[in-house]
């Protein structure tokens, strides 16, 4: 007979105290559930006691801030009696100032409104764009006038064009310059090779040592007499803009042009066919001087120049002549080729480049012969070069330069970030330009092509171009930490009693 | 609990309250600044109420040991178990702005997402293989018990081949375990010298009265019974002792099958009904080890769970204080 089972006896075989024996499975599934959660409390407790309060930090420090990564004391600053200890602006002021944006802004944020810390290695500098269109996509001022764009939400939304392009500006610059003719193939100088120029042989940020391909290398270690002040005048920052809280690098920005190191290999300034040396690259005055100097010198070892030879086609004019021949005293001569080389640069050569300003400019075709007689009658006799010298006649004036090196005020920009394109990828009117008055910086909408928002574009946020904090208004900070107390983690100490002071 | 229409409520209910959190959490995160922070108004929010799902869902355990404690049905529990205690991810995600944070907010973080993972895991679990265990174990039993009632079904084992064997001289079970040997051969004599037996009717009155011997029971000769005594002793045994060791024959059915056929052929008719019984509490034996593996799939997650999902809730106390410090 088979084996005969019943559901009865089946049940009958279970012991009905079962659930009262722990099993291997229920034993482990306790001592687990005990262990666990005791680990878990052994290892707060433990961090508790050796003071680590890393272990409650929301995340990683920013770079800057890495060394304070065990020191919670040092922002979250707990004051006496009370649980909180939240970090404060306080904090942040006691190591590093924080100028206000501007003085009319209507709203005052908190440090960490825009500045988050515990989001890991982040650029701690990097503000959303929600942090400046909390006010600047609707600005307001708390006084006068609103003179910026008021309703800008990012790059691509609401932002105007750059100022600088607006209501059909124009450079202010007084150099005359045909960008197109530069651009092309060109003839260097009257005899010289042809030559294509590229956009950094005049162009180049100030802190580029490179050697200069149409530098003439006589006249560029020579400081010119305006240097300082045009150079003063080129960087002076007289707007309203916001300054960087670092020092520049020196390759954000083209320095101006100079004459000496782009300009002198091509156009040299030769006055006389006596002469290789051209005139120095300076202001009238010295130009003069230096004519006088070169003149009488010359004179000095060629007498023979003092014999003049009038010009046979004067006979035409039906007047009567003046002798054919004379001889004039080296002051005459040097005053009279003074003259001729004065009309030559400032009605050509200067005039090429340069807005010149001139009440009366001798008359080109007499002024040797009116030269000649007008000093006869009052220089000394033959050899008084000295006197001559000092001589000087009617100089123009050369207007300023007027070169712009920062376009943009409200904004920083820096062509060493965008090394890797062409220049005329974004100075494209470079190409075209024929007037010095055209403005030649790119516009907004180039800027775009890149800078976007998304990931595979650039950096499209405000802060990549502007700055919040004014740190021309910038106060000192007095110092608040030691090495030995960022050793021993008693800098929240520190900054508690300095606070109470 | 098995993920049929009857959680249909709760799945809608749970759906809404996710898509609800995702949209208030998509404009959060793209409406602030800083993106989403968890110190803010609507990141606490997120916090304090995946941190309430959290408890919701550990409370189960103390429902489960209170049985008496009449808040709510088992069942509605178990469901507020398992679909707030998945929310509480998502939510606690947003809490976060999916930032992993400092080392007890990560440790926080892991516990969390491995406490549900293996909830998701054991839930599937459920729902599968009760069905497997209906349909593979007809014989089941309590798990707790298996190892008290394979030690049954070897004794009645024993019993069963010295009941045409003779004394095979192997250790005699304690008058306890005899007491719960459950299905036997009843009503079958037994040898003079067999060990007490009792019938199902004993069984049930607790009587230690053993079956009268019966006449008609033939002992085999020590030559005739020399397979069956062989089989027992060397494949058997040891797979009743052991049913869990890897390549035993009779821990595969057909493989048994083909063995106890085999061995039919070389035993006398007598033994006949002896050996059906043998394959029957092989069979049985083969069912509650399938039952014991099934029965740690079913409830081996348990030892991840629970003891994380406790620890999870320790730390995240102590997270919720310290976050109000700092």
């Amino acid at each position: 007979m088979a084996r005969t089972r019943t559901t009865k006896q089946l049940a009958q075989r279970i012991d009905l105290n079962y659930f009262k024996r722990p099993t291997p499975l229920k034993r482990a599934k306790f001592w687990l559930s005990v262990l666990l959660p005791l680990l878990a409390l052994v290892w707060i407790a433990e961090r508790t006691i050796f003071k680590d309060s890393l272990v409650y930090s929301g995340g990683r420090l920013s770079e800057p801030h890495a060394v304070l990564e065990k020191e919670c004391a040092a922002c979250h600053q707990q004051q006496t009696g009370a649980f909180s200890a939240k970090a404060t602006d306080s904090a942040c002021l006691a190591c590093h100032d924080g100028p206000i944006h501007h003085d009319t802004q209507t709203k005052s944020l908190a440090c960490a409104a825009c500045h988050m810390e515990h989001r890991g290695r982040v650029n701690l500098r990097a503000a959303s764009n929600q942090d400046c269109t909390e006010c600047h996509a609707d600005l307001k001022v708390s006084s006068g006038a609103v003179h910026f764009a008021s309703h800008v939400h990012s790059i691509d939304d609401g932002h105007p064009e750059f100022a600088a392009l607006r209501d059909g500006a124009r450079d202010p610059g007084t150099i005359k310059l045909n960008h197109a003719i530069h651009m092309k193939p060109i003839r260097r100088g009257p005899n010289g090779p042809i030559v294509n120029l590229v956009c950094g042989d005049c162009h180049r940020p100030a802190v580029v040592s490179a050697t200069w391909a149409y530098a003439d290398f006589r006249s560029v270690d020579r400081t010119p007499s305006y240097a300082r002040k045009v150079l003063d005048a080129s960087f002076a920052d007289n707007s309203a803009t916001l300054k960087p809280s670092r020092p520049m690098s020196g390759r954000e920005l083209m320095a101006p042009v100079k004459f000496a190191t782009a300009c002198a290999g091509c156009h040299s300034l030769a006055f006389d066919r006596r002469f290789e040396e051209g005139v120095p690259h300076d202001t009238a005055e010295v130009i003069d001087v230096f004519l006088r100097q070169k003149f009488a010198a010359y004179v000095a070892t060629h007498s023979n120049e003092l014999r003049e030879m009038q010009n046979p086609d004067r006979e035409l004019t039906g007047k009567r002549l003046p002798p054919s021949s004379r001889v004039v005293t080296p002051g005459q001569w040097v005053a009279q080729q003074v003259a001729i080389a004065e009309e030559l640069l400032w009605h050509k050569t200067c005039a090429q480049c340069h807005t010149l300003a001139m009440t009366a400019l001798p008359d080109t075709s007499i002024a040797r012969w009116e030269a000649a007689s007008a000093q006869s009658s009052g220089r000394g006799p033959t050899g008084q070069v000295e006197s001559v010298v000092a001589e000087s006649g009617p100089r123009p004036k050369i207007a300023p330069a007027k070169i712009t090196t920062r376009w943009m005020p409200h904004a920083k920009f820096d062509h060493s970030a965008h090394t890797g394109f062409t220049c005329v990828s974004c100075h494209e009117k470079a190409l075209t330009s024929t007037e010095a008055s055209d403005i030649l910086l790119p516009g907004i909408a180039t800027c775009q092509k890149c800078h976007a928002p998304g990931a595979e574009h650039a950096e499209a946020r405000c802060f990549e171009c502007h700055t919040y904090h004014d740190w021309s208004k910038r106060k000192e900070v007095t110092p608040t930490f030691t090495l030995p107390a960022l050793r021993s983690g008693e800098i929240g100490v520190g900054i508690r009693s300095n606070n109470g002071r | 609990m098995r993920m049929d229409r009857t959680q249909r409520g709760w799945a809608l209910a749970s759906v809404a309250i996710l898509a609800g959190s995702a949209v208030i959490y998509v404009l959060y995160a793209f409406g602030f600044p800083q993106g989403a922070r968890g110190r803010s108004a609507i990141g606490l929010t997120f916090g304090v109420v995946g941190f309430a799902f959290m408890i919701f869902a550990a409370l189960l355990g103390a429902r489960k040991r209170v049985p008496t404690w009449r808040v709510g049905r088992a069942q509605a529990w178990m469901r507020g178990h398992l679909w707030l205690g998945f929310l509480a991810l998502p939510i606690i995600l947003f809490h976060g702005g999916f930032h992993f944070g400092g080392a007890l907010t990560r440790v926080l973080m892991w516990l969390l997402i491995i406490t549900v993972l293996s909830g998701v895991f054991g839930a599937a679990l459920q729902h599968c293989i009760p069905r497997l265990m209906t349909a593979e174990v007809p014989l089941e039993t309590i798990y707790d018990e298996i190892g008290h009632v394979r030690s049954l079904l070897r004794e009645e084992a024993d019993r069963a081949v010295e009941s045409v064997c003779g004394p095979i001289g192997l250790r005699k079970t304690s008058d306890t375990e005899v007491r719960r040997a459950g299905g036997f051969t009843a009503l079958r004599a037994i040898a003079a010298s067999a060990v007490p037996l009792r019938t199902s009717a004993a069984v049930s009155a607790g009587a230690s009265a053993a079956v009268a011997a019966a006449p008609e029971i033939i002992l085999l000769s020590e030559e005739e019974s020399a397979p069956l005594r062989r089989f027992y002793l060397q494949e058997m045994r040891p797979f009743l002792d052991h049913p869990e060791r890897r390549g035993q024959r009779l821990g595969d059915g057909q493989k048994a099958a083909s063995a106890f056929a085999g061995l039919q052929t070389l035993l006398s008719a007598a033994a006949r009904a002896t050996l059906e019984d043998l394959a029957d509490i092989c069979d049985e034996a083969r069912q509650l080890q399938r039952q014991a593996r099934l029965h740690h799939w079913l409830h081996g997650w348990l030892l991840v769970h629970i003891p994380l999902s406790l620890a999870l809730i320790l730390l995240g106390a102590v997270h919720a204080v310290m976050a109000l410090r700092y």
